[in-house]
């Protein structure tokens, strides 16, 4: 203790020298100290025939030294030298002992098999496609669930519907509330800097209405729900796949869809349309502001233009994209869920996954109501 | 490169017997519930201890503090002669590798696999060519008496004794001094089970470890701990050798030992 700090090192290090046909190891043969002895022992230049490896100065070995040091010994006598040790200790021959039992194994470790790049991709085709199947077979159950207990509303889990209303609905209102009035903020800006120059100030509320009523506040409801509630739906249904709570409701007798999906199918179809039109006001509102603020326009003007410029037919197929988006989010937010296999961790990727998704279809559909609607002349 | 406290740990290698952990006072208070009420123990170098209770008689919390995953309330707890109750997460570190720890559940790391798993310490706490360190894990591995072809699977792939197993060989990756055993045989198969304790006995007689074992299982209490702890009502209830503990008037110790079950263990082991 009372050495100085250079000597502890001196001897806390494992050390390796070859003089003649003797080769010392000395010092601490540890694992967190072995890599300048791993070097010297790949270089070092044997003698002939015989060798001969003092251990009588290793101060302590542990099951990485002993290794190295039966290593090198077989790799030594593969190449027809003969081998002896000298000086070890009780503990390090009962080691070295150890080690040689258990050295058929550890000389090839297994490698995981890891498929070329033809087969990864002809996998992952064919689960991509299987998954497809199986969202089919799901939408298909789903849909037939949800027609038959419209037909019988009693048997309907209501004060479940209750609950998730509140979880998806009310509990959503300031964060969609504030992202539409964002909007609307930002698109009257936008929008207000072009017409200005052209004097055409007052059209801002045509900008501002048409975009924000007929797909912004409908896509931004969408996506912040599938972001918010979708993957609450994921994460709920594959905890309770891992803790194998769904298959207990099974054992019991009720079908997971019923109890489960049901519910939340039916609160977000109810949900998103009025979510949307929350959404509508606050986008116009902030449209308002900023073109108060910005463009001089009193709201008087800007309300009067706004009557003008949207018809029922706008605010209808605004509205109207609403439940189908509620029920894509709600379907493949189960969906996932039910997907979940095995650990904690599939939990977390098929919640990733269902955001992605849903967000996707969420877009594609969209794009695909703009083109009927555009045929249709709405 | 070896920080001071390192090389000192290397010099203060202890011998068979000498005291490698000591706890003195420990409290832990959960709330207003007092989990552990002023325990005062020590582990001896090349003894297997088992800390025993009923279940939420804290002894996992114990184990839990000693591993130094979990500050005391308040009570000391030092380690290899050093107070460690205070110290700093950086100094503890070099401490840390000469303690392995093997979790309930395995806690192996799910999107590594096995062999993956039990290089992680080595790779982390050495310079060694990454070719040496998985033959080190692999006799790790074979250590603990997995088959080879186990080290390529993933933990999700393997039965619940192979996962002990495997969270065992991570334990002793590095060659610690000192080995926590949470529940080392709950959950396993009787054959899995007496595996395991032959596993806990084979470790301590070819590595010199030191083993502390958290379990309620009779028999394994009876074939490889050297020395018990007995927890009842968030103190130390009893301490000695079974057969101490089984023959004495302690009714703590009677309530365990001489029921049913604790009896019939008993009985198969000349009691």
């Amino acid at each position: 203790m009372h050495s100085t700090r250079a000597q502890q090192k001196m001897r806390s290090q494992a050390g390796f020298f070859i003089e003649d046909s003797l080769a010392r190891c000395t010092g601490f043969w540890v694992a967190s100290n072995l890599h300048d002895v791993e070097k010297h022992l790949a270089r070092a230049e044997w003698p002939e025939e015989r060798v001969q490896i003092n251990l009588g100065q290793i101060s302590a070995l542990d099951t990485a030294g002993a290794w190295l040091i039966h290593r090198t010994i077989t790799e030594l006598e593969a190449d027809g030298r003969q081998v002896s040790i000298l000086d070890a200790d009780e503990r390090a021959h009962q080691l070295l002992e150890l080690v040689r039992s258990r050295a058929e194994s550890a000389m090839e470790p297994p490698k995981p098999y890891l498929p070329g790049f033809l087969e990864s991709v002809g996998r992952k085709t064919g689960g991509q496609f299987k998954q497809f199947f199986e969202f089919l077979v799901f939408t298909g159950k789903l849909a037939f669930v949800f027609f038959r207990s419209v037909l019988r509303p009693w048997r309907i889990r209501w004060p479940l519907v209750v609950k998730e209303l509140q979880n998806a609905g009310v509990n959503a209102l300031p964060i969609v509330g504030l992202l539409a009035f964002l909007i609307g903020i930002v698109i009257a800006y936008q929008g207000g800097i072009v017409l200005r120059d052209y004097g055409a100030n007052i059209y801002v509320a045509d900008i501002v209405g048409l975009s924000m009523v007929r797909e912004l506040a409908p896509l931004i409801t969408a996506i912040i729900i599938a972001g918010r509630t979708g993957s609450a739906y994921t994460a709920q249904i594959g905890t309770m796949m891992v803790t194998e709570e769904v298959d207990a409701l099974r054992s019991i007798g009720v079908s997971p869809l019923e109890m489960l999906v049901l519910p939340k199918l039916i609160a977000l179809v109810i949900a998103l349309p009025l979510l949307t039109v929350f959404a509508d006001v606050m986008g116009l509102f902030g449209g308002m502001i900023m073109s108060a603020t910005m463009l001089d326009m009193n709201t008087a003007t800007f309300i009067n233009r706004l009557a003008e410029a949207l018809s029922l037919d706008s605010y209808l197929s605004g509205i109207g994209k609403a439940p189908v988006f509620a029920a894509i989010i709600a379907a493949v937010g189960c969906f996932q869920g039910f997907r979940v296999f095995g650990s904690a961790e599939s939990v977390g990727r098929q919640t990733t996954i269902s955001v992605v998704q849903s967000i996707f279809l969420v877009i594609i559909v969209d794009a695909a109501f703009s083109i009927a609607f555009a045929k249709l002349g709405i | 490169m070896l920080t001071e406290s390192e090389s000192i740990a290397l010099h203060s290698l202890p011998r068979t017997g000498d005291c490698v952990l000591e706890a003195h006072d420990l409290v832990q208070d959960f709330g207003r519930k007092r989990v552990l009420d002023g325990i005062s123990m020590q582990l001896n170098c090349g003894e297997i201890l088992a800390i025993v209770g009923g279940s939420g008689s804290g002894k996992s919390t114990l184990m839990r503090q000693l591993a130094l995953l979990q500050t005391p309330t308040s009570g000391t707890i030092s380690l290899f002669g050093k107070d460690v109750t205070n110290m700093g997460e950086f100094d503890i570190l070099p401490l840390r590798r000469r303690m392995g720890v093997m979790f309930q559940h395995g806690a192996l790391f799910g999107d590594l696999t096995v062999l993956e798993n039990v290089s992680m310490p080595l790779r982390e706490h050495t310079d060694l060519d990454l070719e040496t360190i998985e033959q080190i894990a692999m006799l790790k591995i074979a250590l603990t008496g997995l088959e080879p072809d186990a080290a390529a699977l993933f933990p999700s792939q393997l039965s619940g004794g192979m996962r002990k197993r495997a969270a065992v060989a991570r334990g002793i990756a590095l060659d610690p001094e000192i080995l926590f055993l949470d529940e080392p045989s709950s959950g396993l198969d009787p054959i899995s089970a007496d595996a395991m304790d032959n596993l806990v006995l084979h470790l301590k007689k070819n590595l010199g470890l030191t083993i502390l074992l958290v379990t309620h299982d009779m028999d394994s209490l009876w074939r490889v701990a050297d020395r018990i702890l007995l927890l009842a009502n968030a103190k130390v209830a009893a301490e000695g050798s079974i057969h101490d503990l089984a023959g004495s008037g302690n009714s703590a110790a009677q309530q365990f030992f001489n029921g049913p079950r604790g009896r019939a263990a008993g009985a198969c082991h000349d009691q």
